[in-house]
């Protein structure tokens, strides 16, 4: 990513803070510890004490106007260390979800909470095991919703959730539902990436208000888009990781009574997959510029960055546990951890075979 | 206004007025426009095409105004480049001399060459060939065996060059030779000009799989050079040769600059082949999704190089990065090359007699383009670089 001197410094101090705070012993502190939480409450309010939340959003609005290109730098940091935050889930996704369809009233009421992180929410909108952006079972009666929703992220500590619903025309609607709203049953559960997620089931759940904004499908798609966009950036980070730490590794091993990076069969392995990383970077980084100039229409831009980072980061990881042999296997290192957050970062928001179907029909194949 | 904006509007409207309307189709290798005593132009339009570009300089749009070329800053010259593209305007010229040696020339080249060759080449009145592999020379280049012996006022050169592109049309050629037997590989090396007029130079065409025979092999039986030839030092050849090999590579990556476009888009090719559904999506899954990636890879190619182009601007380029290009720009014009031969179906199996140019043209760029992730370094000297050099990992 090529970023201005502002940019590089916000970066720099994210870099800094996560590295301090943020380690990876504090993923696996959660990951192994007895607390229900789906992150560490004083690592998120240093986050938002840094304004992490309101990196991209601009200075009238409360933000500090990095610009989409500083957000994407911040998500990138956050996958090196794999930093278990709201950000993804509620400062990017749900605060889009808000921005783009909410009535100006909502917007003005509910953003501030979101961009400061004095409010966290997550927006539920998967069925069943595989995803779909548009919702099929749960449905709006009158002032109450029922379905069952699955993979919804950090769902038992955010304050509201954000629930996609089908209407007795069945058109999308988007309920705004307490975490502790009569009829909300939430089953949680950390998954292998250390992480919280929930299954939200809806019986007759009462709805605080229902989102107003004038064009929902639209506003839905480009706040999935802009979310999907960020986990990519998420996702880059993690590869880069995975990349320099499997090459920091055959720097120094050695067998056979020489450093196991001068075998010319590893070091194409590696020669390659960091073309197909670049590759992916760059796409990822244009869809950012895309969304900083101003793109009404993202999915393009989302479909390319998800699947490319997407394959590269099933890759990578898969190499990096080959190439760090019998250690790659255990606990103790990271790797693995860097491998399981791979594979939940392919499900959420559509792995590479949806955002390839769905980039096939944009370009009318 | 700034003055980039200015500059653009200048372009496009010199390119709307000079750039005859035949000279804004996808180009055709048969109407490349060649430098050299031996080449001539396609067409009227082709000329007058030319010549407006020659006299602007523009055929080499950021070599000094001094020499004849255009003395655009890179900004300029990526404006030029883009309202070209825009306007679909063909390449002015071709020459190896323009995309290789000059570059080179002007980094390394004497007073006196840069005055007699470069605006030579910017003319096109020269064609120029490479005279780098030997026949046990390839990956292993700096293993070269033809040898220029010391005369006194002149070298006397032997041996024979292979897979030099039209050697049998070219006026010169620019070749690595072995000056100093008896020092390290690389460190005997220097880097010599040589008439292809000369008394004891001929070629061989290659015949290659895509039937054609753009290779040859060229041979030097006591060839006679002037000690004024030599480019750089005296067995510092390998400086200059590598210099030369960026350009090349950098070419490469992006091969439609140089080879023919194919006027059909792979989509637009496999709707009208193809089984489509009633939703307007092809049938065959599979290469549905092989055509969806590989749409996705050439955009994001073009993403890598904004990028590139972006960081060099902005001084935070990564050195490793442009080490790249070559590798994944040949590779994926094979994806796509493969693409379009299996669209094609059984129709893709015939390279000649059909009633189709235009199929044809694509089976025969498939074959040539095998070629691609083999010259100038082939993928594998290529991923060797970006591992040692690019990821630092030990040689």
């Amino acid at each position: 990513m090529i970023l201005n001197d502002e940019q590089r410094m916000l970066r720099d101090t994210i870099a800094d803070f996560l590295s301090k705070e943020s380690p990876i012993e504090a993923l696996r502190a959660l990951r192994d510890g007895e607390s229900d939480l789906a992150w560490e409450p004083s690592l998120w309010s240093g986050l938002c004490e840094l304004g992490a939340p309101a990196v991209a959003a601009l200075e009238a609005e409360g933000g500090l106007g990095f610009g989409q290109v500083g957000m994407g730098a911040l998500m990138l940091e956050t996958g090196r260390t794999l930093c278990a935050s709201p950000l993804l889930s509620s400062a990017i996704h749900a605060r889009a979800v808000i921005q783009h369809c909410g009535s100006p009233e909502q917007i003005e009421r509910r953003l501030p909470g979101l961009l400061s992180g004095d409010t966290v929410a997550s927006v539920a909108m998967q069925e069943g095991s595989q995803f779909c952006p548009v919702p099929r079972s749960t449905r709006r009666d009158g002032n109450t919703l029922c379905g069952e929703k699955s993979l919804v992220m950090d769902a038992g500590s955010a304050d509201y959730l954000l629930i996609s619903a089908l209407d007795q025309a069945n058109q999308l609607c988007i309920a705004v539902v307490p975490r502790s709203a009569s009829g909300v049953t939430i089953q949680l559960q950390r998954l292998m990436d250390g992480r919280q997620y929930g299954s939200v089931s809806l019986r007759d759940a009462e709805v605080e208000e229902w989102l107003e904004g004038d064009a929902l499908d639209q506003g839905f798609t480009r706040a999935l888009d802009e979310a999907t966009i960020m986990l990519s950036c998420e996702m880059l980070g993690a590869s880069r990781e995975l990349l320099e730490r499997t090459v920091a590794y055959l720097q120094e091993r050695e067998q056979f009574d020489v450093k196991i990076g001068t075998f010319q069969a590893l070091q194409h392995r590696l020669a390659t997959a960091y073309c197909e990383l670049e590759l992916a970077a760059a796409s990822a980084f244009n869809a950012l510029l895309a969304m900083d100039e101003g793109e009404q229409v993202l999915s393009e831009h989302a479909s390319k960055a998800k699947t490319l980072v997407g394959d590269i980061l099933q890759h990578l990881s898969n190499e990096a546990v080959q190439l760090h042999g019998g250690m790659g296997v255990t606990d103790e290192m990271d790797i693995g951890l860097f491998l399981k957050r791979s594979r939940t970062c392919n499900q959420v928001f559509g792995n590479s075979s949806f955002h390839r179907d769905r980039f096939a029909t944009l370009r009318g194949f | 206004m700034t003055d980039n904006d200015t500059f653009r509007e200048d372009v496009r409207s010199w390119l709307e007025t000079h750039c005859p309307v035949s000279q804004r189709q996808p180009i055709v290798r048969e109407e490349q426009i060649w430098a050299g005593s031996k080449s001539s132009f396609p067409s009227d339009d082709a000329r007058q095409w030319f010549e407006a570009m020659r006299d602007k300089g523009w055929t080499a749009p950021t070599w000094p105004r001094e020499y004849g070329g255009g003395g655009l800053s890179n900004d300029q010259a990526r404006i030029l480049e883009q309202e070209m593209a825009r306007l679909q305007c063909r390449p002015a010229l071709y020459d190896m001399g323009l995309w290789m040696l000059g570059p080179a020339l002007l980094t390394y080249g004497s007073p006196e060459q840069k005055a007699l060759h470069i605006p030579r080449i910017v003319r096109g009145k020269v064609r120029w060939a490479q005279g780098y592999s030997e026949p046990g020379a390839g990956s292993d280049l700096a293993s070269l065996s033809t040898r220029a012996e010391d005369q006194g006022d002149h070298f006397v050169v032997s041996g024979s060059k292979i897979w030099t592109t039209r050697a049998d049309v070219a006026d010169w050629i620019f070749c690595l030779v072995r000056t100093d037997p008896d020092a390290a590989k690389r460190e005997g090396i220097s880097f010599l000009l040589i008439d292809m007029t000369s008394e004891g130079v001929s070629t061989r065409p290659i015949p290659l799989i895509s039937g054609e025979s753009e290779f040859c092999q060229t041979f030097f039986d006591e060839v006679r050079v002037p000690k004024e030839n030599l480019v750089g030092e005296l067995n510092s050849g390998w400086l200059v040769a590598k210099e030369l090999l960026k350009h090349e590579r950098k070419l490469m990556a992006t091969m439609e600059a140089i080879t023919e476009k194919v006027d059909v888009g792979l989509v637009d090719l496999a709707k009208s082949r193809l089984a489509l559904s009633e939703a307007g999506r092809f049938v065959d899954g599979d290469l549905r999704s092989r055509i969806a990636t590989h749409l996705m890879h050439a955009d994001a190619l073009h993403h890598l190089n904004e990028t590139i182009y972006r960081g060099m601007k902005a001084g935070q380029l990564d050195p490793a990065l442009p080490l790249t290009l070559k590798y994944i720009g040949t590779t994926e014009q094979q994806r796509k090359d493969e693409l379009m031969l299996e669209i094609l179906g059984t129709d893709g199996l015939a390279m000649t007699g059909t009633d189709s140019v235009e199929h044809e043209r694509m089976v025969r760029n498939w074959a040539y383009n095998k070629a691609h992730t083999i010259a100038g370094g082939t993928s594998e000297i290529q991923l060797n670089i970006i591992a040692r050099r690019g990821l630092g990992l030990p040689e």
